[in-house]
């Protein structure tokens, strides 16, 4: 029972403030914050950092997201390293600056936690309100532990910097964002050597006479998007390189998929963020009782690895998509982006949708495991389904 | 692996309690992970922490809905909604000045009162209950060690250190252990 799991570099913390060490760590120049439940303990913790002196951001605390995102551009466009947080109606109201930091190309890193948006309020995981800014420009990895959330914060600045294009980590409200958990704090000087510091070729500032973002005519803005297309592309290969490198470092992997006991898995689940972890169990569960279970889990979400997807569920007859999120008059995000990716595909997976934790609801191991049972010998169908 | 359930009333500081013990546990040398959901919880209203105790990493992310050990700040919060979260044979040990038999309980349930209030008048606590209450946890479930529970009120206090390990210790050497399934 004295297993050496108490040591130095290795402290109890929930997921925000992981996150705030990972922060802190990657030392941004930086952070315009507006709080917001269950984002805050992220924003406290900078503070408490600051004020001690145990980093040298800039923290501004405008007053609301949506000004907390202009600073964060203007911070970005002047070269600086920019970091924000928020959460649900938080994000939202950022919604027409999210558009504006992508076509700038500032390389800013937003920390969302998920949370569902209003109305009715309430405070619970969802991951609708970052899905529902798939289209912005902005590239999404979401994170299934505290220390996962750590990790991806800091490598989320790598890939930001590497493609011009802003990053936005996700995690769950509640089941991440305030678990307390061991993590382990990697040493100050190798995140520094992770993330080198690269001269912008942009960077706005009191000698410099340009404009950023002023108005063109039809083909040079059709041409930003071309050049957006372009760094969308090269996303894939640069978090796979960050991620490798960080495993070198740490251990721990961070490939934009995980997947978990999917050899000649013939049925997988396919999830994101938190319930992840709960899947890990009920693959275990099934395969002791002789299913053939796997987990693929999709940490870069946008872009989707789609090339990497398809290789993937090659020889999976099932693939069974839980999403928490749901959109009205569609279903669950992540079934329609896999089914689009896997589209033309021969001999795909069928491909079940399923509703599982919107609002927030619990997902037990359960609840889980039965699907497996009855998706697999079912036919697929276009509907995604409600799980009770 | 330890599933425990500590329910309070919103400033009880039933979050805090659930941290406090997470964090015995990990000096212990376990893995750990406490978690709570507070959403619109307001001073007075019900809150719950969950906590899970394990020798090997957690990777569960869901509520905990057979806990083995319990831990009630208030008895009037002992209703059957909290006691449907008990798997069986569990231990709830509960803040009551009332007997065993006259408490809420169902089916093999072990409820184990312990006057956390009356503690924490005698130890100069005013109605702070939590180091009582983490004293006798302790002694109940045997976990975590008592010496552990009190390096970390120690730690964390954040005022009346003597008198939070005083009220944690007293509560320890009032409750006999009994034997939790995990």
């Amino acid at each position: 029972m004295n297993a050496p799991l108490f040591t130095e570099d290795l402290k109890l913390l929930n997921g925000n403030h992981a996150v705030a060490w990972g922060v802190c760590l990657a030392e941004p120049d930086v952070a315009p914050v507006y709080p917001i439940t269950p984002q805050t303990p992220i924003l406290e913790k900078l503070i408490d950092f600051e004020s001690r002196g145990a980093c040298q951001i800039e923290l501004l605390t405008p007053e609301s997201e949506h000004s907390a995102m202009a600073a964060a551009i203007a911070a970005s466009a002047t070269g600086a390293r920019v970091f924000t947080a928020t959460s649900s109606q938080g994000l939202l109201l950022m919604h027409e600056l999210l558009h504006y930091a992508s076509g700038a190309r500032t390389p800013i890193v937003l920390f969302n936690v998920n949370r569902t948006p209003a109305a009715p309020w309430g405070f619970w995981p969802d991951q609708i309100d970052s899905l529902s800014q798939r289209d912005t420009g902005w590239v999404q990895l979401y994170s299934e532990s505290p220390q996962e959330s750590l990790d991806s914060v800091i490598q989320a600045f790598r890939i930001a910097e590497a493609v011009n294009l802003p990053v936005m980590v996700n995690h769950d409200a509640f089941y991440v964002s305030h678990s307390v958990e061991p993590v382990s704090i990697p040493d100050a000087g190798m995140v520094r050597d992770f993330l080198p510091r690269i001269p912008r070729e942009i960077q706005l500032g009191d000698g410099t006479g340009r404009s950023l973002g002023a108005p063109i005519d039809q083909a040079a803005w059709n041409l930003t998007r071309r050049e957006m297309d372009a760094a969308m592309k090269r996303v894939e290969n640069v978090s796979e390189q960050a991620g490798s490198e960080w495993e070198r470092l740490t251990g721990r992997p961070s490939a934009p998929l995980e997947f978990y006991r999917c050899e000649d898995a013939e049925i997988v689940y396919v999830t994101m963020g938190s319930m992840s972890g709960t899947v890990r169990e009920v693959v275990d569960l099934l395969r002791e009782s002789g299913v053939p279970a796997g987990l693929l889990k999709v940490r870069l979400f946008r872009p989707l690895p789609v090339q990497a997807l398809r290789h993937a569920l090659a020889g999976t007859s099932c693939a069974i998509v839980l999403d928490r999120n749901y959109s009205p008059g569609t279903g669950g995000v992540l079934h329609q982006e896999l089914k689009a990716g896997l589209f033309g595909m021969e001999n795909p997976p069928r491909v079940h949708g399923m509703l599982a934790g919107v609002g927030g609801v619990n997902v037990p191991v359960g609840s889980i495991a039965k699907l497996a049972a009855d998706c697999r010998n079912a036919e697929q169908t276009a509907e995604p389904v409600w799980v009770e | 692996m330890l599933e425990i359930i500590i329910l309070g009333r919103g400033g009880q500081g039933a979050q805090t309690a659930g941290n406090q013990l997470a964090q015995a546990l990990f000096t212990e040398g376990y893995h750990v992970q406490s978690f709570s959901t507070y959403g619109g919880a307001r001073r007075g209203t019900p809150v719950t922490s969950s906590l899970r105790v394990d020798t090997r990493p957690i990777r569960l992310r869901c509520n905990i809905s057979s806990a083995s050990a319990l831990l009630c700040f208030d008895d009037s919060l002992l209703d059957d909604a909290f006691l449907k979260l008990a798997g069986d044979g569990a231990v709830v040990v509960v803040n009551s000045a009332r007997e065993p038999e006259a408490l809420p309980s169902r089916g093999n349930l072990r409820v184990v009162p312990v006057d956390g209030k009356a503690i924490a008048r005698r130890n100069n606590m005013g109605k702070v209950v939590n180091s009582a209450l983490l004293g006798a946890f302790s002694a109940t479930v045997g976990k975590p060690g008592i010496d552990a529970m009190c390096r970390v009120i120690k730690e964390t206090a954040p005022t009346k250190v003597q008198e939070n390990l005083a009220a944690c210790r007293e509560a320890y050497g009032l409750l006999q252990p009994v034997a939790v399934e995990v």
